[in-house]
């Protein structure tokens, strides 16, 4: 058994499992005494459903799996159409197609497709070949999907489209450190200016001009239950399923976008740090894999998931305790919903499959 | 790239630790404070009874649209919003509001009471808008006689945000208390001690757990020294004629029927009213709010002859035997005075059964005023008589002081002429003037007239009865009331009530007719006949050998008192002696036998609803 499943990678498995089994109790902590009280057995199906696509893709050559990027991409861009088209519209944003008895938010998958579309195309080319050009005609691939996205609308999902471009600097030959450096610097200015700096009607604008119709004092109060919650923590936390906010429902969208706050309030301090060590070592996992990679397709492609990973938990878990604007974007392995679950495992089958590769060749 | 992953993870460790360990204290208090509120149970009040355990008011259960002191809003925005939807005046609740905000106390201000399945309905719709509002249960009084006995019982209200103010820490917000009659006389003792629970509340301010309960003790259960019996005889007596009748027990003082006609229903004013409704009430031309037992000063006619024979059997000027010569008419001052027959040469007694004006003129021509309102200070007349009622009014005795104080002139010896028959300036309370004749009958013993009986002891234990005042002892001299009680006998016997008698029951009493009155629409009175205008008296008490209650009705725009206010009194004794069912009354300072327990198993009176 071990020896058949030796295409999957221990040291990314185990953050992996410890926070799915993490968020799912978070799950069904929120759930608790609501009509999500059984949300968490779904999230449940969904994981085992997410680990069994994983080791699919794992076992899968990345030679084979980069050789199908083009026409999933094209699907993808479909599935997208087909959202605009005929999606399912809740709450004014028009996100997900109907399939059977589930809802599925296209947008998830596209992020990995249009990653692993995009590094295929660059990655395969030499790279002294690599012109101008090019580098636009992937600019346009990712810019794409994003316009498609956008128009649901959904910022928070567009944003999680860019960390895809963030091999472009490094297929120039500038160092990945110094990009990130600066990247790291101007969204750090950013969050600080937002707090501190601009005037509430300076952010409104922002907001609004990002965003139209968003309901700024809804997401206000949204915030301020979040910290409270996440403050109420403290260092031991309120314990599982005693957490105040969360039990009363002070706390919004908690089983998604604010599930963080949830494990923050109940785990505390402690816990807080416990997943972010876990977060971290996933992502330092998926940079090891990007290092030891075999082809330039196969080290972008972890590169940029990494990137997407870093995204998400840095956007959830710093706009939950207030330091971003309240975007909707879920925080992986924490956050409920189908799509995005068996997206994340897809794409770390991906990462799996390289670094089994990599290993054995 | 490492380094700045875990760079960017070290900054919201840094977010976090920030959050949680420098504010977490302050935020868990962020956290209680929104979730646990605290509530006050309101206690009811005690339920009230008649002295024979007949209930004359209850409390059933209400649903009320209240915002929690806890939960005021502040933004005027949403007060504004909130008016709108309650079509209501936004400035008046904006004033409530700020009132309430300065009166500490963790009540409710109330915004709807006694909701209906309708109104609850719509409450609940108004709840998903403003999420500061809730539905609270609370204890409403239902006055069950309607307006059998009014003014005697009273009614209760919301205390206001300037009582509040007035007396910090004596009322709590939203607390009812009595606003007027017993209920407000003895709000003390009618009030329970309300109970509080902790509870837990979700985001939309909704209870999902109790814990630390403090339960509500609801007041005691109250009973008067009403019959329900003789109350309803005295109403049905009044009829549609206004006027006001008391009768007190000679025991003790009593009260055991009070009613001011036109009576008023209290569970009209449970209900917040309309400035319309409210002006329909108070500013009744035929004045239904006032209690015309206490707060109705009439003149006092022929009832107050007994007071000046009193002063001048007691100051020597004539002796029972004296007698004066009535030719239907006399002159004092140079002025002509008139009686309504020509009487001929009588005795005092004589006088007082037929009710003779020559024969008091006489005696009101040898009196000093001052004589009279000595006489009527030493028998009680010039203080208010103690009644558990609120505001009750002093009856005005005249003396050249008052006059002096009042009118700013001297008293003229002529005036005393008109004094001696119960006209001029003199005004007696029905209450003063039932304590009065209880005075003469109780041979100079001055009762202090009470609603309160006993409240009983919790958890339905024993009554504990009311100890009145003792009796003050006036010294009157036996000679002196052998005489008056004779009058009074004659009155009834061979004078002007004879018709008034009952068979079996010797009553004694004096009938009385005066003119308007000092509190009435003059214009009002102007449009009706002369004869109308006239309010009519009868006073006394009965058996007149063994006096057991005194009694003072007036009738007013009724005539002749011996053909209006008598038959009333009439009425009363008939039932008081003959037609109720023949149970001796439980001797006061001794426990209600259960006996007197009408129509209740043991106990059931204590059930709050």
């Amino acid at each position: 058994m071990r020896e058949r499943l030796r295409f999957l990678d221990s040291g990314l498995l185990l953050p992996m499992v410890l926070l799915v089994i993490m968020g799912t109790l978070t799950v069904y902590s929120a759930g608790r005494g609501t009509i999500q009280s059984t949300l968490w057995l779904k999230q449940t199906l969904w994981t085992g459903l997410g680990f069994l696509a994983l080791a699919a893709v794992a076992a899968v050559s990345p030679l084979r799996i980069f050789r199908s990027a083009f026409p999933l991409y094209i699907l993808g861009i479909l599935s997208l159409a087909a959202v605009l088209v005929a999606g399912h519209r809740i709450g004014g944003a028009q996100r997900w197609l109907i399939l059977g008895h589930m809802t599925w938010q296209p947008s998830e998958l596209m992020k990995w497709l249009t990653l692993l579309f995009v590094t295929h195309r660059l990655g395969t080319r030499p790279l002294a070949s690599v012109g101008g050009w090019d580098l636009a005609g992937a600019c346009a691939l990712v810019f794409f999907p994003m316009l498609l996205v956008l128009k649901q609308p959904d910022l928070g999902m567009a944003i999680s489209f860019l960390p895809i471009l963030l091999m472009i600097p490094l297929l120039k030959g500038l160092k990945a450190r110094w990009v990130l450096a600066a990247l790291v610097g101007v969204s750090l200015l950013g969050a600080f200016s937002w707090q501190k700096v601009l005037k509430p009607y300076q952010k409104q604008r922002v907001m609004t001009f990002l965003d139209p119709g968003a309901d700024l004092q809804g997401k206000g109060y949204q915030i301020n239950q979040s910290r409270i919650a996440i403050g109420a923590g403290g260092m031991f936390g309120q314990g599982f399923t005693s957490g105040s906010q969360t039990q009363l429902n002070f706390l919004p969208v908690k089983t998604t976008d604010f599930v963080f706050s949830v494990w923050a309030e109940e785990r505390g301090f402690l816990g807080v740090l416990l997943a972010l060590g876990l977060f971290g070592a996933v992502i330092m996992r998926i940079l090891d894999t990007a290092r030891v990679a075999k082809t330039a397709s196969e080290t972008y492609f972890c590169v940029g998931a990494a990137g997407i990973f870093a995204l998400h938990l840095f956007v959830n878990v710093g706009m939950v305790i207030g330091l971003l604007p309240n975007k909707g974007i879920v925080l992986p392995f924490f956050s409920a919903g189908g799509s995005s679950t068996l997206s994340y495992f897809l794409g770390l089958g991906v990462v799996m499959s390289v670094r089994y590769r990599a290993k054995t060749k | 790239m490492k380094t700045v992953a875990w760079f960017m993870i070290l900054w919201l460790v840094l977010a976090y630790a920030r959050v949680q360990l420098w504010k977490g204290r302050e935020m868990q208090k962020l956290a209680l404070a929104q979730a646990v509120k605290t509530r006050t149970t309101p206690a009811p009040r005690g339920i009230i009874f008649d002295r024979n355990s007949n209930k004359l008011v209850d409390n059933r259960r209400a649903l009320h649209l209240v915002i929690q002191y806890e939960d005021l809003p502040r933004d005027t925005g949403q007060i504004e919003a909130l008016a709108a939807a309650l079509q209501t005046d936004p400035d008046q609740l904006k004033r409530r509001v700020a009132a309430i905000r300065q009166a500490a106390g963790n009540r409710m201000l109330v915004l709807q009471d006694n909701l209906d399945d309708g109104a609850v309905a719509r409450a609940e719709v108004l709840r998903a808008r403003f999420p500061f509002l809730s539905i609270e249960v609370a204890p409403r009084r239902v006055y069950l006689g309607e307006d059998l006995a009014g003014h005697a019982l009273g009614y209760v209200g919301e205390v206001t945000p300037e009582e509040l103010i007035k007396e910090p820490g004596r009322y709590q917000l939203g607390e009812i208390i009595g606003r007027t009659g017993f209920e407000a006389a003895r709000n003390d003792r009618l009030r329970g001690v309300d109970g509080q629970r902790r509870i837990l509340v979700d985001y939309l301010g909704r209870e999902v757990a109790t814990y630390g309960m403090q339960e509500a003790k609801p007041g005691r259960s109250v009973y008067l020294t009403l019959d329900a019996g003789l109350q309803t005889t005295l109403k049905e007596a009044f009829g549609q004629n206004q006027g006001a009748g008391v009768v007190l027990d000679l025991r003790d003082g009593g009260v055991l029927a009070l009613y001011s006609s036109p009576s008023y229903d209290p569970n009209v004013f449970l209900n917040r009213l309309t400035q319309e409704q409210v002006k329909t009430y108070w500013e009744n031309p035929d004045r239904p709010m006032l209690n015309r037992v206490t707060q109705g000063r009439y003149p006092p006619g022929s009832t107050y002859k007994l007071l000046v024979a009193l002063a001048a059997l007691e100051k020597g000027i004539i002796t029972p035997n004296t007698t004066f010569t009535c030719n239907g008419h006399k002159s004092f001052y140079g002025r002509d005075f008139r009686c309504d027959a020509v009487h001929g040469t009588l005795n005092l007694v004589q006088a007082i059964a037929q009710s003779c004006d020559i024969y008091f003129y006489e005696l009101g021509a040898r009196l000093d005023v001052d004589d009279i309102y000595n006489t009527a200070k030493k028998y009680g007349l010039t203080e208010a008589t103690g009644i558990d009622l609120p505001h009750e009014a002093v009856s005005r005795i005249p003396s050249r002081e008052w006059k002096r104080r009042v009118k700013k002139e001297k008293w003229y010896a002529g005036e005393t002429i008109s004094v001696a028959i119960g006209q001029g300036a003199n005004s007696l309370t029905p209450i003063a003037l039932a304590r009065f004749y209880a005075m003469i009958a109780t041979h100079g013993k001055l009762l202090t007239p009470h609603l309160l009986y006993g409240v009983r002891q919790e958890n339905g234990g024993e009554i504990d009865l009311f100890q009145p005042p003792p009796p003050r002892d006036t010294g009157l001299a036996p000679g002196i009331w052998s005489t008056l009680d004779e009058g009074l006998y004659e009155v009834v016997h061979s004078g002007t009530a004879r018709e008034s008698a009952v068979p079996g029951v010797t009553i004694a009493g004096k009938t009385g007719t005066s003119q308007v009155t000092s509190f009435v629409d003059k214009a009002h009175y102007a449009s009706l006949s002369k004869k109308l205008r006239d309010n009519a008296l009868f006073a006394g008490y009965a058996p007149r050998e063994n006096p057991q209650i005194a009694f003072a009705v007036v009738a007013e725009n009724a005539g002749f008192g011996a053909s209006s206010a008598a038959p009333i009194v009439k009425k009363l004794v008939q039932y008081w002696f003959i037609d109720r069912v023949k149970k001796p009354l439980p001797p006061p300072g001794a426990k209600l036998p259960d006996a007197f327990r009408l129509d209740l198993e043991p106990g059931a009176d204590e059930e709050p609803r």
